[in-house]
């Protein structure tokens, strides 16, 4: 799988380069709530669920100012990934301790024909594990400018 | 108050994290060492509020096709494909009752 992939589970309506919330916890809600506004998902409650349990059992703040929130759940048709740029940062229990600034919203499908949910969680973590990628990721303003640097 | 088929749905979600812990933390992510344990209470706390019947059911399909719940689309069950009978879809769509597919047995879940 190349990596001009990962943009195929990206939409621009849920794209947020100037994101607000408190907390984590309202991050999650918020972004929730986008993939409901996108008519992604119907039942908001299950999939809110679903991603505070999941930080429950270990934060998904993977370090260096970027979040990954994942899960798998009934209640989602397709494996979309919402991602918004917070430039005020917020707490999440990182493993380095540093405050996020990017949020990357993993939501996957019970099942999927290819089966694509494991691997692509893991291209993302590998794209966000190099430091020129986070940098530009962090000057990203246009959902243009995103698909160009995911594309390359 | 939750109806019987979004606990059972919350239930199979809770499954599916607790399968595939060990691959999420190979990926990089932090898995804290207790969470089996933590996933296993939470699974506890959900599966007394659902009927026995049900619950049996819900854990006989999961043995026999790992998913046990499946969407609903394009009017057929996405289990086994099997195109689903109006009176089932108007039925379902009203009560928001238990369904479940009369081709595979799975139990139905509306996305949209
Ligand atoms: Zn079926």
């Amino acid at each position: 799988m190349a990596i001009d992939d990962l943009i195929s589970y990206f939409r621009e309506d849920l794209f947020f380069a100037d994101f607000i919330a408190e907390t984590k916890e309202d991050a999650l809600d918020k972004l929730v709530e986008k993939f409901v506004d996108a008519g992604i998902i119907k039942n908001k409650e299950l999939v809110s669920e679903m991603l505070h349990r999941r930080e429950s059992i270990g934060s998904t703040g993977i370090g260096k100012g970027i979040a990954v929130p994942h899960g798998r759940t009934t209640a989602a048709p397709n494996l979309t990934i919402a991602f918004a740029k917070v430039s005020d940062g917020l707490e999440w229990d990182s493993l380095d301790g540093q405050p996020v600034h990017l949020i990357f919203v993993v939501v996957a499908p019970p099942f999927e024909e290819n089966n694509l949910y494991l691997p692509v969680l893991g291209r993302l973590v590998e794209f966000l594990s190099k430091e020129s990628n986070r940098d530009r990721l962090k000057d990203v303003t246009s959902y243009d400018e995103f698909k160009e640097l995911l594309t390359e | 108050m939750r109806n019987q088929l979004e606990k059972l749905v919350a239930l199979q979600d809770l499954d599916l994290m607790i399968q595939e812990l060990k691959e999420v933390q190979e990926l990089g992510f932090e898995v804290k060492t207790e969470s089996s344990e933590t996933l296993k209470n939470a699974r506890d706390e959900m599966t007394a509020k659902i009927p026995r019947p049900l619950l049996g059911n819900y854990e006989r399909l999961r043995k026999r096709y790992k998913r046990a719940i499946v969407p609903i689309k394009d009017d057929k069950c996405l289990g086994c494909f099997m195109k689903l009978p109006t009176y089932l879809l108007t039925h379902m769509q009203r009560d928001e009752q238990v369904i479940t597919c009369e081709g595979c047995g799975r139990i139905l879940y509306w996305l949209m």
